[in-house]
């Protein structure tokens, strides 16, 4: 009986090249770190059938804990925009929706989905599923602070008519941002085309085939990352 | 790779054990849809008379006595109204009201709506339908997190606040004096003890019929008299005849916060957790799919 081999046996080198600085994935995992025990606490008050967790001692605990991760949580931008002010600015500046998103958009469920390579454009160092769930985390950053500040110190001091509102915002920006965490979980974790993100996101650097094919446009530079794109489309109308 | 179908297929099973996941999510944080609570003639209620009423505050000590509430400072620019309202450790008030008839006594506590807007947002159950009517208060179970003392629509319920920064607080209210109807001692400490029964308790039913009644006679000394409490958030455990609009009173004609409580509880978050089951059974879907369209082998 005889073993056949498919392909020829060779060895595997990647090429790593760095995609995120050390700060970058720091401020990502204590945002992490900070945002999962949020989430749970707060659910615990939100989900009625978790009401038994809610009540008397252990519901003055998930409070507390719900506290010491929320100032941890709020100060982390804030540390951040201190130590590498122009990096914060540039990293938004990254989030900011450009042309490039309305074809990802396009190409995505083909490319998510199906795998076809040919229907996503060239990106930059974030493409535009990315720059969601940035600016998703930025937008509710803000109303978690606005609204929960005032939930925690403001009783007896706003208005109730407010206060009202408050909770009910903070409790949409908290279904908006863990729905999207969800799906950005799944892509970091189990989507076979994004292996590379949780690498990069441990270790900072991502492989350069991979830095080719998904971030085309930061890799190559936008002139060249296009000519390529062409290329490869026409290749594909020939087949 | 182009060689792939690109229609998007699932078996039969795989969409409906997903469908099904999708709706139990959705539902299992889903709390049930009931009609508006309404108060029912057989429970308890309170009715107070503010033409019958003294002001000798009997009922206040009688509440603070029987709850073990402790004394509140007195504001020595304020003659009568001290303590000036109701508090954690206040839980029955009277004060001065100007009306139409001029100025007279009214009573403050619990009004204990049978569509009450703090049981709908209080997370942890410590506060309560009680089957007698009212709404009960377990200290035990509450945590402090204060959302009943900003959906009242008449500012009952108070924290009391052990620590604003680690939250530790409990939320302190008039209860009928659950315990005492309870152990069957007897009926609220206020009613039993005013001298001159302007708060006097019983079935609600019976009640309103006293109160109806009470209303035509002062209607007849030409008083603009009128039952407060019949309707209003579905039904208030204590009755109040005022003698001019509910706002001078300074109590709402009609409680809108049952109403936007109901729409964050059974609107949003029902809403919320389609989005959840949805994103669940999206990924789902899109990992089981996923796993056989793409091979590892072909990813660069």
């Amino acid at each position: 009986m005889t073993v056949q081999l498919k392909g020829r046996a060779e060895a595997i080198t990647i090429q790593w090249i760095p995609k995120y600085t050390f700060m970058e994935r720091l401020g990502h995992w204590l945002h992490t770190a900070t945002f999962v025990p949020l989430a749970v606490t707060g659910m615990i008050l939100y989900f009625p059938f978790l009401q038994p967790l809610a009540q008397g001692e252990a519901g003055l605990l998930i409070r507390l804990v719900h506290r010491i991760a929320a100032v941890i949580f709020g100060l982390l931008p804030i540390l951040y925009f201190i130590i590498q002010p122009r990096r914060l600015l540039l990293n938004i500046r990254e989030f900011l929706p450009n042309k490039d998103d309305l074809g990802w958009l396009k190409g995505a469920p083909a490319y998510y989905l199906l795998g076809r390579h040919e229907a996503m454009p060239p990106q930059g160092r974030f493409n535009a599923g990315e720059k969601m769930n940035g600016l998703v985390m930025i937008i509710a950053w803000f109303v978690f602070g606005l609204t929960g500040l005032p939930m925690w110190f403001g009783k007896g001091v706003i208005p109730p008519e407010l206060y009202r509102w408050l909770v009910v915002f903070h409790d949409l920006a908290m279904i908006v941002s863990v729905c999207m965490f969800l799906v950005h979980l799944y892509l970091a974790v189990a989507h076979p085309l994004m292996w590379a993100g949780l690498v990069s996101m441990r270790f900072g650097v991502t492989s350069a085939d991979y830095a080719a094919e998904h971030h085309a446009k930061w890799y190559y530079g936008p002139k060249r990352a296009m000519e390529i794109w062409e290329a490869k489309k026409r290749e594909a109308a020939q087949h | 790779m182009n060689g792939k179908k690109s229609e998007i297929k699932m078996s039969r099973r795989e969409f409906l054990g997903l469908s099904a996941l999708g709706l139990g999510i959705s539902l299992a944080g889903a709390r049930p849809a009931t009609a508006v609570r309404a108060a029912s003639p057989d429970e308890v209620a309170i009715l107070y008379d503010p033409v019958k009423c003294v002001g000798c505050k009997a009922c206040q000590m009688a509440c603070k006595r029987w709850n073990r509430l402790p004394n509140e400072s007195t504001d020595p620019l304020r003659i009568y109204e001290s303590p000036w309202g109701l508090s954690a450790i206040t839980w029955n008030i009277i004060k001065l009201r100007r009306t139409e008839v001029g100025w007279h006594f009214f009573n403050y506590q619990c009004m204990h709506c049978a569509d009450a807007a703090c049981v709908e947002v209080c997370p942890t159950g410590a506060l309560s339908h009680d089957p007698l009517g009212f709404v009960s208060l377990d200290r035990d179970k509450c945590n402090g997190c204060g959302y009943c003392t900003q959906f009242c629509p008449y500012g009952v319920p108070h924290l009391q606040v052990a620590n604003l920064l680690t939250g530790e607080a409990k939320s302190a209210k008039c209860t009928l004096c659950q315990d005492r109807l309870w152990a069957g001692i007897g009926g609220p400490s206020c009613a039993e003890v005013c001298p001159v029964g302007a708060l006097t308790w019983g079935k609600r039913g019976e009640l309103l019929e006293k109160a109806r009644a009470r209303v035509t006679e002062l209607q007849s000394r030409g008083m603009n008299a009128r039952i407060y409490g019949e309707n209003e958030a579905g039904g208030l455990h204590r009755l109040s005849i005022l003698l001019d609009e509910p706002e001078q009173y300074g109590l709402p004609s009609v409680p809108k916060t049952p109403a936007f409580a109901r729409a964050w509880q059974r609107v949003i978050q029902p809403l919320g957790n389609v989005a959840f089951g949805a994103a669940l059974v999206g990924i789902l879907g899109a990992f089981l799919f996923v796993r056989r369209k793409i091979r590892m082998e072909e990813v660069r």
